[in-house]
């Protein structure tokens, strides 16, 4: 048999082969990856909505300090309360679009049957999810920096009425902003991970969505100890930590985390379901 | 070249694929040919290391598929025209493609070109017709320039010209040296296509072998005789080199001896034929005979199923 190869290889000496040479690096498939997230509708909508949904209820939140500011309930805490919160305040439905792009990034590559292409050209698979993972967090990170920048801006003459623009120049603004471009991002890996381990749209969403939004409202209404110290561990109570946040804590009833366990606890959300993704994915026929 | 060592894939209870060996040569175009549900997209799933074998070895030009440096540029499939994401155009999802190999944007282009897609590349591919998706398929598969082809059922879906295209696409990527190999149902594709055929039928391989040698061996058979004196026949026939075979008792089914000696034969002994029929088995009739116990116990599978506790077994 290999004289078989030989001879053909001396028939057949020069193919125009205009391929050659060619050769996969991680720089590759990441570039692959961003193309995939561009080239499809669906994420262009995705991220519309976002920008769409945390600029106009941010819009909305700030339109609520009027009534805030006149109800003697509540207008102490105005004062103790720094702008960003405001200009953030739309961060958890933008949650909700962002982690649905998550999930599809990869559960859309399993129904369509194209996670058989894309392993085909990368049969070590665990590139594929990493280069996802960052091209999530880039486009995720661009996305909620700009929803919050138009934030910023259309709440500006609402909140100046109450002298609650976000100083610029004060290190608790950015640590709202940053935190909520942070938690959005992780939120996204989080549903990209699910993703990964489910492997179908309907059942990655739900549970993405169970975890991140319903979860924490649900459980509000147990008051047994250890319900309330796992409700304090969940996504969006646990961001509370460094985004201000104060009905959150409120509303779990216990204390809550202090930032720097509420940045580790969120960053786990991003990192532990991903890791278990790259181990099945391994494993796991295509 | 594809190299299969005692291949095995098995999903629960369901052998899929049952301790297949096979070699498939550089140069000449190898048709893997067998009913639907024979075990043909399982093995070339394998091939491509999307599927993990339960037991036994294969690969591509020596090394496990995963192992290439450059695996599209070593072997292009077409395993399944639908592997593409529908959002996605034809062009973009294969700049996708070409970007983990950082193939050149000017490759993408000229698949397009040789495949017949032009016109259609800028549209989402959830469109495509069936034959649209396959030569999206035939394009993805030639992306890399790849030693080597597979390709799963490539001319299904194609319109007659479409098929003409696949098989003189397949014949001149042989001629330059290249293994090709392709599975199909379709007996008449093969004999058309192929060079060498390897017949799998319920997960195993039923035959392997050039066209011609492996339709001879099944339809050479084919004088079938009946004779009141036919055990007496039956000796002259095996004397005279003939295998004989004997489904009744004044019937015999003969091998390795034309229809005009057997007469022959007959006549010097004085024995009276009441029968004599050359049988030349058509390609299909030598497909319906090689896998017809597989398609068979298939059937029978499928029927007495529900009466197997499978449920306890998980």
């Amino acid at each position: 048999m290999s004289t078989v190869t030989a001879t053909a290889a001396a028939v057949h000496p020069t193919v125009a082969r205009p391929a050659v040479g060619a050769r996969p690096s991680f720089l590759g498939i990441l570039r692959g990856e961003w193309r995939k997230l561009l080239s499809l509708r669906s994420t262009w909508w995705v991220l519309g909505a976002t920008v769409v949904l945390i600029t106009g209820i941010s819009l909305a939140v700030a339109a609520s300090v009027d009534a805030m500011a006149a109800d003697p309930v509540t207008a102490p805490t105005l004062a103790t309360t720094n702008g960003a919160e405001f200009v953030s305040g739309g961060f958890q439905i933008g949650m909700l679009t962002i982690a649905v792009l998550g999930a599809l990034l990869i559960t859309g590559e399993y129904s369509t049957g194209m996670i058989r292409s894309t392993f085909a050209a990368v049969p070590t698979r665990v590139p594929v999810l990493l280069a996802k993972a960052i091209a999530l967090s880039v486009l995720t990170g661009a996305v909620a920096a700009l929803s919050i920048a138009l934030s910023y801006l259309v709440t500006m003459p609402q909140l100046a009425e109450h002298d609650l623009v976000p100083a610029l120049d004060d290190a608790r603004t950015w640590q709202v902003f940053g935190g909520t471009v942070y938690f959005l991002i992780a939120a996204a890996l989080f549903s990209l991970g699910v993703g990964t381990l489910l492997r179908s749209s309907a059942g990655a969403i739900t549970v993405a969505l169970t975890v991140l939004l319903l979860l924490p409202g649900v459980l509000a209404f147990v008051s047994l100890d250890w319900v309330e110290t796992i409700a304090r561990y969940l996504p969006l109570p646990a961001s509370g930590a460094f985004l201000g946040g104060s009905e959150d804590s409120l509303s779990s009833g216990g204390e809550q985390l202090t930032a720097a366990t509420g940045l580790l606890v969120i960053a786990a959300y991003a990192i532990v379901p991903l890791l278990a993704g790259a181990v099945v994915l391994r494993r796991r026929d295509a | 070249m594809i190299e299969a060592h005692q291949l095995t894939k098995r999903y629960g209870d369901t052998t899929a694929v049952d301790d297949i060996s096979f070699t498939i040569e550089p140069g000449s175009v190898t048709g893997f040919l067998g009913p639907n549900g024979a075990g043909k997209s399982t093995t070339m799933r394998m091939i491509m290391g999307l599927d993990r074998p339960t037991s036994g070895t294969v690969t591509v030009n020596g090394k496990a598929y995963a192992r290439h440096r450059a695996p599209l540029r070593e072997v292009g499939a077409l395993l399944d025209a639908k592997a593409v994401h529908t959002g996605r155009s034809a062009r973009s999802h294969l700049r996708t493609m070409a970007a983990t190999h950082n193939i050149p944007a000017a490759r993408v282009d000229e698949v397009i070109e040789m495949t017949g897609l032009a016109t259609v590349a800028r549209k989402r591919v959830g469109g495509f017709s069936l034959g649209m998706g396959q030569r999206l398929g035939i394009a993805s598969a030639m992306l890399g320039d790849p030693r080597t082809l597979i390709l799963d059922e490539p001319v299904n879906g194609l319109d007659p010209e479409g098929v003409q295209w696949v098989r003189r696409l397949v014949r001149s990527l042989a001629d330059e040296g290249r293994t090709v190999f392709l599975s199909s149902h379709l007996m008449s594709e093969m004999a058309q296509t192929a060079d060498q055929l390897l017949v799998i039928g319920r997960g195993r391989i039923i035959a392997a072998g050039p066209v011609q040698q492996v339709i001879d061996s099944v339809s050479a058979a084919a004088v079938r005789v009946r004779s009141p004196r036919a055990t007496e026949l039956a000796a002259l026939l095996e004397a005279d080199g003939a295998a004989v075979t004997s489904s009744a008792p004044s019937a015999l089914e003969l091998r390795g001896i034309d229809a005009e000696r057997v007469g022959e034969l007959a006549c010097a002994h004085g024995i009276a034929l009441h029968e004599l029929s050359p049988r030349s088995a058509s390609l299909e009739e030598a497909y319906m005979a090689l896998t017809q116990d597989a398609v068979e116990y298939r059937s029978d599978v499928t029927a007495t199923a529900p009466t197997a506790p499978k449920g306890e077994d998980r």
